[in-house]
């Protein structure tokens, strides 16, 4: 796509940035453009995303992201500090676009994680920045790029105050109590609202249950491990399936133990029991042979093996749910205490669904923040595309679920300092041994008819023969992937 | 290879069909009738064939008189006689494998690019095994694909089903603490509604699900009646039995339209905007599972079973036909609740397009 490249270029010269921001003209990224990742880009800015009344503001930051590693905007913006938010005012008022809002929110995004940590740090002119950009945002009022922005302001800040301090370690933390804040049916209703909307959680939940249904569709017994339940809205589809499945012993025996947690929040032993006896319910409403065990984690959620009861002649099924937009933060201790100790218990089956993360790079902290920002912008993108109207329900989605997920996820790549915690799970996975079991047709196919059933732009990626991704546009989210102990005798 | 946006594409419905009555012959109503020959039919021909001792003695008249089928003419013999001599044994193979995929042939055949494949390569003997085993391919995967679909919709419904009993706990839960705090006036309560639950009245009643039309990759049956859909009929949210007619083929409800009424809605989904209604609730507090195990069983046994044709055709009708089924009776069923959970619809604020069907807003409403 040919862009003419007009005087609005000369004008963003004001932000300071622009010195990386070329005036070439540049292709415009295709979002079809499968298994591209946005680093393979031309670094220069989609100037078509500017152009005209686009407010995709994912591809907006997707022209960005480029930009992240060769500048400096801490400096640019010290030198430029003073004159900043009048230079952009007139761009602003001189161009009318909602688009240059969004650019210069993730200009000062990027200028404030800069000068929280990078090489010329200040936190004043963190906190100045950050001052700014409050008043320019609001979690609740404006546009997508607006909203998130408010969140990742909020994640900043806290940063800025508790830097090692109460605040900080609250955001770091985000553990069980996290969604005390919320009115419980306020969660209730995201989490319903968020399952309607997009099809994240649905796409973790079908694709891990179908490989299961794969890996045990000759047993009369099936025992799954659920490292976190929650509501346990992922098993009535794997028990439905079960009563109704064609190929083995009609209605096999389900067995399905949860890990919990201390705490009262949305894993805390009294939930989990609450779970359990609604999937008792629900099993016996369709006729399957259920039962319900809970395995308590110790108090700093390792996971004992010995805790799981097992039973002779059982199908082991571990899942690992972890990242689906609903889902807090595990420890990552946790999580390998979890994966760990099921290895020794020989699992017939691992499925996994985690978040995913774009290339590491040598970004530190800012390129890990702008990672960041870019991933949920697309997820704040697929929400609107899908429901422009509905801006109150996808900000109560944005309240309960995703903002808290920006300010951990902020405040641990913070905490990293852009190190990261090294690989995926899949990796790990892999690295501890376990061998990947080949994705069906049909859970490819399932998936893909499950997207078709929401708004176009989501797409599904077989990234690995063992690993199915669900992305926006480019944009890679969600992986689910599926393992076997090298131990099992289940071959694919 | 597979694209469910791509459904109308893929599944061209250039020629309207028509069945004809119980001899069960498939006729385009062009001018000129093209015969489909469905497996039954071709299992018939042949034999018929065999009976008269072959391709090669069989006559389209003598054929026609053994298959005693009405409707079918010389003409439609004489082509089909004439492409079974051509290609005889790999048809033979064809044939005996599609038995039991016979509906996904079926499908397959109505496919319009699938058939111009076998039609070429009924000419060409050279290809012909080439061509049936592609299509063979094509077939399985078809097959398999219609089988996902239906389990997905399954899946999909019983998660639904099962996100139900949640929410209506927490409405047990909210309708208490509303209780204690308000003394349980019914006003009262749709004012206080605590959260955030009004967010959900953006979606409308049935929360917006995406249809599964969309997953309607063959069967376009009802596609006349989607076109004559009018979309501004949808908006009388109030006339509920007519609404449910039209919404049975609708392509794809808007997110505005509010009118997921799709297989994927519960019929008694739990409408989130009246999480603050105590009253709406009351109803279904015993037993959340009640009438659900009636549902699920029939459900799983009938689909679950064997893949004839018919089955296949009428999948998505079934389907809908049975969700509305379930509604109608949920909805006298519980009259007490039907009239409150639908009012709300219309009396979105927020929601400009909703309010385009100009129906009365509902008193009942908290927010009218």
């Amino acid at each position: 796509m040919a862009m003419v490249v007009d005087d609005t270029t000369a004008e963003l010269d004001f932000s300071s940035y622009s010195t990386t921001t070329t005036t070439t003209t540049t292709p415009t990224t295709t979002e079809d453009d499968h298994g591209c990742n946005w680093n393979d880009w031309s670094p220069v800015v989609d100037w078509g995303a500017l152009s005209g009344d686009n407010d995709d503001f994912h591809d907006l930051i997707e022209s960005m992201m480029d930009d992240g590693g060769g500048l400096n905007p801490a400096r640019a913006v010290q030198e430029g500090c003073n004159s900043l938010s009048t230079d952009m005012m007139m761009v602003d008022e001189e161009t009318n676009g909602e688009d240059f809002k969004g650019l210069r929110l993730v200009h000062l995004l990027m200028a404030a994680a800069e000068a929280l940590t990078g090489v010329n740090k200040s936190r004043e002119l963190a906190r100045v920045i950050l001052v700014r950009l409050k008043e320019l945002v609001s979690p609740t009022d404006g546009n997508n790029m607006e909203r998130l922005a408010a969140y990742f302001t909020d994640a900043l800040q806290g940063l800025l105050e508790g830097a090692g301090g109460v605040h900080g370690k609250h955001l770091i933390g985000n553990g069980p109590h996290r969604d005390d804040h919320h009115h419980p049916t306020d969660v209730i209703a995201a989490f319903q609202l968020l399952q309607d909307m997009s099809p994240y959680v649905k796409f973790g939940h079908f694709t891990a249950n179908q490989a299961i249904l794969e890996a045990v569709a000759q047993d009369k017994r099936v025992h799954v491990v659920d490292y976190d339940i929650m509501e346990g809205i992922q098993w009535a589809s794997l028990m439905q399936a079960l009563v109704s499945r064609k190929d083995g012993p009609p209605s096999p025996h389900l067995r399905i133990t949860a890990l919990s947690r201390g705490g009262n929040g949305r894993r805390s032993i009294g939930t989990v029991q609450e779970t359990g006896r609604r999937l008792i319910a629900f099993a016996a409403s369709i006729g399957l042979p259920f039962s319900f065990h809970q395995c308590r984690l110790d108090s700093d959620e390792t996971f004992r093996p010995s805790g799981l009861k097992l039973v002779r002649g059982e199908a082991l099924v571990v899942n690992c749910m972890l990242h689906l937009p609903h889902f807090s933060y595990r420890a990552p201790d946790s999580v390998a205490s979890f994966l760990s100790g099921t290895k020794t218990l020989n699992p017939r089956l691992v499925t996994l669904v985690e978040e995913e993360v774009g290339p590491k790079g040598d970004g530190g902290f800012v390129g890990r923040f702008i990672d960041s920002l870019h991933h949920y912008s697309a997820v704040y993108d697929s929400l609107e595309a899908g429901f422009p109207m509905q801006g109150r329900s996808r900000a109560l989605v944005e309240r309960v679920f995703l903002g808290p997920r920006i300010a951990g996820s902020v405040a641990r790549i913070y905490r990293a300092r852009g190190e990261e915690e090294g690989c995926s799970w899949g990796e790990w996975l892999a690295g501890v041994g376990y061998r990947p079991v080949h994705i069906t047709f049909a859970n490819h196919c399932q998936a893909k008819l499950l997207l078709g059933l929401f708004n176009d732009g989501y797409r599904v990626e077989e990234l690995a023969n063992n690993k199915l991704v669900l992305g926006w546009k480019s944009r890679r989210l969600l992986s689910a992937s599926v393992w076997t102990s090298a131990d099992s005798d289940f071959v694919n | 290879m597979f694209h469910p946006k791509k459904a109308s594409t893929m599944n061209p419905h250039d020629r309207p069909m028509c069945v004809q009555g119980d001899s069960g012959l498939v006729l385009t109503t062009d001018p000129k009738p093209r015969l489909r020959w469905t497996v039954e039919l071709h299992e018939r021909f042949v034999d018929a064939v065999t009976q008269l001792g072959g391709p090669d003695k069989a006559t389209p008249k003598t054929i026609m008189r053994v298959m005693g089928v009405k409707g079918l003419t010389l003409y439609h013999l004489k082509s089909h006689l004439q492409k079974f001599r051509l290609g005889k044994q790999p048809h033979k193979e064809f044939n005996e494998h599609s038995i039991k995929d016979a509906s996904a042939l079926e499908l397959q055949r109505n496919n319009a690019s699938s058939s111009g494949m076998i039609g070429r390569s009924m000419n060409d003997n050279s290809h012909i095994t080439d061509a049936i085993r592609m299509q063979m391919e094509v077939q399985r995967r078809l097959h398999e694909q219609l089988e996902v679909q239906r389990h997905l919709q399954l899946r999909i419904e019983a998660q639904g089903k099962y996100m139900q009993t949640i929410l209506e706990k927490a409405c047990q839960t909210l309708a208490g603490e509303n209780m204690a705090s308000s003394g349980g006036s019914y006003k009262g309560i749709g004012n206080q509604g605590v959260s955030d639950m009004g967010a959900m009245k953006d979606f409308g009643s049935p929360l917006n699900f995406p249809s599964l039309h969309d997953l309607n990759l063959y069967g376009g049956d009802h596609l006349d009646l989607q076109q004559n859909m009018d979309r501004s009929s949808l908006d009388g949210f109030s006339n509920i039995p007519n609404n449910d007619n039209i919404c049975l083929g609708k392509k794809r409800p808007s997110p505005y339209s509010g009118s997921g009424k799709s297989p994927l809605i519960w019929p008694d989904d739990l409408r989130l905007q009246e999480l603050g209604t105590a009253a709406s609730c009351l109803g279904s507090q015993d037993d959340p599972f009640k009438g659900e195990q009636i549902q699920i069983g029939p459900t799983t046994m009938d689909r679950g079973t064997d893949l004839d044709s018919i089955d296949i055709y009428e999948t998505k009708p079934i389907l809908a036909g049975d969700a509305m089924g379930e509604k109608k009776f949920e909805a006298s069923a519980k009259l007490e609740r039907a009239s409150p959970r639908r009012q709300p619809l219309s009396s979105d604020r927020n929601n400009p397009m909703m309010n385009t069907g100009g129906m009365p807003q509902g008193r009942n409403s908290p927010y009218g």
